[in-house]
Order: structure tokens, then sequence, then C-alpha cells
């Protein structure tokens, strides 16, 4: 490969990454810290109304949070990759919460 | 720390605070000056005197109401006192058998400014303060929900940019005891780093808290995870006594001054805001709200009383922990609850935020200039920035200014007068706008900083000579409010022309042999203060 094209391959690397990590920063924190919300929202041992706005004050810090991480992780790869795993946590429990009880 | 950990985040503070930095601009600016709401809602109204006796303009806005609509579905007093433009009615009449009731909007004609002789008063169309705290979070020209989300998105650029810039500062602590003059780019970011970390504290719980304000529209996630419906929640948050059906029997309603001070002694403070429903009515009913000025909640208690009788029907039970949080945190954004102290603290550290985002603006373009290949032909980004930072933050000012003294010129009984107030603001930034893609930055800069110095220096002058409500009047009356007003008009007129003064005599070093015309606006006299 001439230096020329390495250039150009390192190049379309570094825009990758930066597209990937605004992926990961943007939606996929605002999605992350959304199911933490709904999670915190079904398992925080208060009144209802209660949990729901302690979960909701609580995101807007996960979000900012997960904006520096994604731009923090080495690769933009891992920024979505390990994003994803800590989305998959609240998920989980929120999926189970309602399948034991609905909403009100 | 690590040094790439610094690094990555000095990539985001850069790029999250350029992207939407000329969006906080404007929500900083307008923010900052919606801290004078109340205040500026009076200046903007100078035909209505300083509201003395409280209870008088209450009792003679009931006495309207009564001869206005009588048989209203409903009525609605903003309760006056010394800082508000006499007491500010409406009402709604009863809807026509298959209409829908009609939701409050902005633009309601069913209302009227009761004087602070207790008469009903005409008053200059205008938005008066409230424009800006609407502003603020609405834009305009543009759906709300769209402007909110863009606000939205611009705070919470905000949040990342403040928490990334204290990781990307090695040596915060000393860097605000550092102010290099007269250095170029130095000079630039030791003024950001000056304004960004004196105000640290404020900035973040400003910037928090406006999220917060906004949180039903961004983050409804934990609302949909326990309720089917968003008014179960607000029902619980938000309760109120069962809506009344009038019975057709006439009743005269109560004295609502009696009403008041009852309720200043049951719900603990202040009255900020009164509501009758059904008045003229056996079923008449009453219920008041505790001025949000007089706590730090914005969720203040509210009691209900029969409008016959005055007795007590209901009163808001105490909130939850959760609720008072929240309540609380829109309170410390809105800052209703400061006194004229507090509310200076407010106002200067909202002066520091927009400093702080309009020299990191500033900043960025300063930085590349250095490293341009031929700096009289910048490539499209550049320009594009360096534009967009000449119409913001040199035009904007100038549209406020312009906004300012629509007020006081255009004629009184004009129709759509309050609009055409914005839209003069409008059709200055535009020709801002315009001046800037056209011109040179430097003369832009210059140009436009001090004809909005210029405008806003004169301001109190006007207010001298063609009204009745000069510095010196209201000195003498002891109306420190709108004697602050022209001052702080002064204060900050002087202020731009000393900044445009600066801009002017700058010249750039002749580092490698520059050409001079693509000069950078020098350090702002502000910075200064800070040394």
């Amino acid at each position: 490969m001439t230096a020329k094209a390495r250039a150009r391959v390192l190049q379309w690397w570094h825009r990758t990454d930066i597209v990937l990590r605004i992926l990961a920063a943007i939606p996929i924190g605002y999605a992350v810290a959304s199911l933490w919300a709904m999670a915190l929202a079904r398992l925080l041992p208060m009144a209802r109304s209660e949990a729901t706005i302690t979960a909701t004050l609580i995101a807007f810090a996960l979000c900012a949070f997960a904006a520096m991480w994604a731009f923090a992780a080495r690769t933009g790869w891992k920024a979505l990759w390990t994003l994803a795993v800590i989305g998959a946590v609240p998920a989980t429990i929120a999926w189970v919460s309602f399948a034991i009880e609905g909403r009100s | 720390m690590t040094k790439g950990f610094r690094q990555s985040q000095a990539f985001l503070h850069t790029w999250s605070g350029l992207l939407l930095g000329w969006v906080l601009f404007i929500v900083f600016v307008t923010g900052t000056i919606a801290f004078w709401r109340e205040g500026l809602n009076r200046w903007m109204r100078p035909e209505v005197a300083r509201v003395e006796q409280p209870m008088q303009v209450l009792a003679g806005a009931q006495r309207f109401l009564v001869g206005k609509a009588p048989d209203a579905k409903s009525w609605s007093i903003a309760m006056p006192n010394d800082r508000t433009p006499g007491a500010r009615v409406s009402w709604r009449p009863q809807p026509k058998a298959g209409e829908q009731p009609r939701r409050r909007g902005r633009r309601n004609d069913n209302q009227a400014t009761i004087g602070a002789d207790g008469e009903m008063q005409q008053v200059r169309d205008t938005r008066g303060g409230d424009f800006f705290y609407r502003f603020h979070f609405d834009l305009h020209y543009m759906p709300v929900i769209f402007a909110r989300w863009l606000v939205g998105l611009a705070a919470m650029a905000m949040l990342v940019a403040i928490l990334s810039g204290i990781v990307t500062h090695k040596k915060i602590f000393k860097d605000f005891f550092t102010l290099r003059r007269a250095k170029g780019q130095r000079s630039w970011l030791d003024g950001h780093n000056a304004v960004a970390v004196l105000g640290l504290p404020f900035h973040l719980m400003i910037t928090y808290t406006g999220l917060v304000t906004l949180m039903a529209l961004l983050m409804p996630w934990a609302v949909v995870a326990n309720y089917s419906d968003q008014g179960k929640l607000f029902d619980v948050l938000f309760p109120h006594v069962e809506d009344v059906e009038r019975s057709g029997r006439p009743a005269p309603l109560v004295d609502l001054t009696r009403v008041v001070r009852t309720a200043e002694r049951q719900l603990g403070g202040p009255i900020g805001s009164i509501e009758v429903s059904e008045p003229g009515d056996t079923a008449a009913r009453i219920t008041v709200y505790r001025s949000a000025a007089s706590m730090l909640s914005s969720w203040t208690p509210k009691a209900t009383y029969d409008g016959t009788t005055g007795a007590l029907v209901w009163r808001s039970p105490a909130p939850g922990g959760a609720a008072v949080t929240e309540g609380a945190m829109i309170g410390l954004h809105s800052g209703r609850f400061a006194d004229y102290g507090l509310r200076w603290i407010y106002f200067l550290g909202g002066v520091a935020g927009s400093l702080m985002v309009g020299s990191g603006l500033v900043l960025w373009t300063v930085k590349r200039r250095e490293k341009l290949p031929d700096p009289t032909r910048p490539y499209f980004g550049f320009r594009l920035v360096e534009k967009l930072n000449v119409t913001t933050i040199g035009g904007f000012p100038l549209g406020i200014a312009a906004f300012f003294w629509a007020n006081r010129l255009l004629p009184v009984a004009m129709r759509g007068r309050a609009e055409w107030e914005v839209t003069t603001l409008f059709i200055a930034w535009g020709a801002a706008l315009l001046l800037a893609s056209v011109m040179r930055s430097k003369p832009a800069w210059v140009l436009l900083l001090g004809a909005t110095g210029i405008l806003l220096a004169l301001i109190p002058v006007f207010d001298l000579i063609a009204t009745d409500r000069g510095l010196f009047a209201s000195l003498a009356s002891g109306d420190y409010l709108i004697a602050g007003i022209d001052l702080t008009f002064l204060a900050f007129g002087l202020a731009f022309l000393a900044t445009a003064r600066r801009v002017l005599r700058f010249k750039p070093k002749d580092r490698r042999q520059r050409l001079p015309r693509a000069a950078a606006p020098a350090a702002q006299p502000e910075l200064e203060l800070v040394s």
C-alpha cells in the first residue's frame, strides 16, 4: 500500500470512528438514559409518582455521562457496544417488571 | 486522569460547544434578561404607576370584573404588588352550547389592566419582560415543541460542554487567577476560563435545572413506564378541587380582599394569583395560589374557598419529597424567590454565562486563525463560524436594543403593536446578518457593537427627556427597580461602546508577515474586571 492510500484509509477510519461516537453519544446515549429512567421508575422503593420524578431527575445526568463516555472510549465501536450493554440491563429490568405488573 | 481521556474531552468540549453555541448564546442572553422580567413588565408600561396599595387595586379589579363579566365561566387575577404593572385580569365567558371550552391562549382578548388607583387603565400593547421569558425556551417564528427540543438539545450540549470543560482543565483553580491581557489567543482562553470558572456553580445549576423545567417533554419515559396516561401523574402532582356546576341561583361574590387576607395566613405567605370560577352564582369558588416569589419551590400551595361565604373548602396536600425537589429545581432556575440582592447575583451569573458562551465561540476562530494557510482567504467553515459569531454575538444584542426602542417609539394606539416590537428585534437582527455577510469582520464587529452601545446608552436619556419616569424621578420616588433598569441600560451601553473601541484600535501582531485584514476582536473590557 502506498503512503497516500494508507493515509486515505486512515482518514476514512477516523471519520467512521467520529460518526460512531456521535451515534453513541446522542441517540444511543439518550436511549440508555431513557431505559434507566424507566427501570428506576419501576424499581425505586417509594410512591409511584415520587419514583417517577426521581428517575427523571437522574436521567439527565446519565445522558450527559453517556455522551462523555462516547468520546472517552478507546474506539467508537467500543463506545457503542458498552453503551448497548449498559442499556440492556434496565431494558431487562423494565421488561420483567412489566410482565409482573402493568401500568396504572 | 489519563492524557487520552482529557484529550477526548477537549474534543468533545470544542464541538459540543461550537455546534449549539449560537443557540446557547441566545438562550443565555434572553434568560439573563428574564431575571428582570417583572421589572421590565413595569418598565415597558411606563404609563402604569407603581402599586402602593395592593388590596385597593384588588378591590378595584373585583369591581371591574363584576361590571364587565358578571356571569363569566371564570376570572383570573394576578395579585398586584410593587413589582407588577397594576393588576392584570382576564376572564373566560361561558362556553356556548355545543362549543368546546377554549383553552386559555396567549392572545386573549378578554383581559384588562387595573391601575394603581384601582381603576381600569388603557395600557400600551406590549409583551413586556415576558417576551424574554418565553423566547428563552420557545424561541420565535417556530412551533414551540420544536423550539423546546432544540433548546433542550442545546442545554444538554451545554451540560456536556461544562462537564468536559472541567475535565479538560489541568489547573482549574490556578487558571481562575490567571489573566494574561492583550496576548491574543492566551487572553481569550484566560477570559473564557475566568468567566466559566467564576460562575461554575451557577452554570452547572442553571443548565441542569433548565433541563428539569422541560423534563415532561424531553424525558417522558419514567412517566410512560408507570402511567398509561400522563394526566394520572398530574392529578397526583397538582391536585385540585372538583369543578363546580353553575346552580343558576345568583349570589354576590364575597369580598376578595378578605379571602386573600385569610389565604395569606393559611398558606403562610403572600398571594400570587386568584382564580374565581362561576362568579355571581351560589356555586362560586375562589382558588388562591401562594406567590412563587415567596418560596423556593415553584409548586406553590393553594387553597379553595366558597365564593359566597369565603369559607375554606379545600387545601392542597403537602407534596412528596421528590415533587418538592423538582419544584425547588425549577424555582432555582427561574429565581422568582430571589430578592433584589440575590437577583443581581443571578443576573451577573447569567452575564458571566453569556460571556462564557460568546468568548468560547470567538476562541474557536482565534485558535484556528493562527494556523490558516492563507489568512486573507480562510476556508468556508472558518468564514461561516466567523460570520455567525458576528451575527449572533454582535447582532442579537442590537436586536434587543431595537426592541426596547420600539417599545418607546411605536405609536401607543398602533394595531398589533406588541408583535411589531418583536418584529423590530428581528428586522435589526436581520440587518446585522446582512451586514456581517457583506462586510469584513472587523468593521462589522465595530459597527454592531458600537450601534448597540449607542442605542442602549441613549435609552435612559430618552426616558429622562420624554417620559415622566426618568432616572431622577424614579430615584426621588424611591422606585429603585425602574431606576436600576435605566442605570443598567446605561452601564451596558457604555460597556458595548468600550468594547467597540477596543476592537477598532486592535492591531494584530504582524507575526509571519500577516496582513492585518483578518483581525480578531480584542479582548472585551468586561474580562478585565476579573483580573
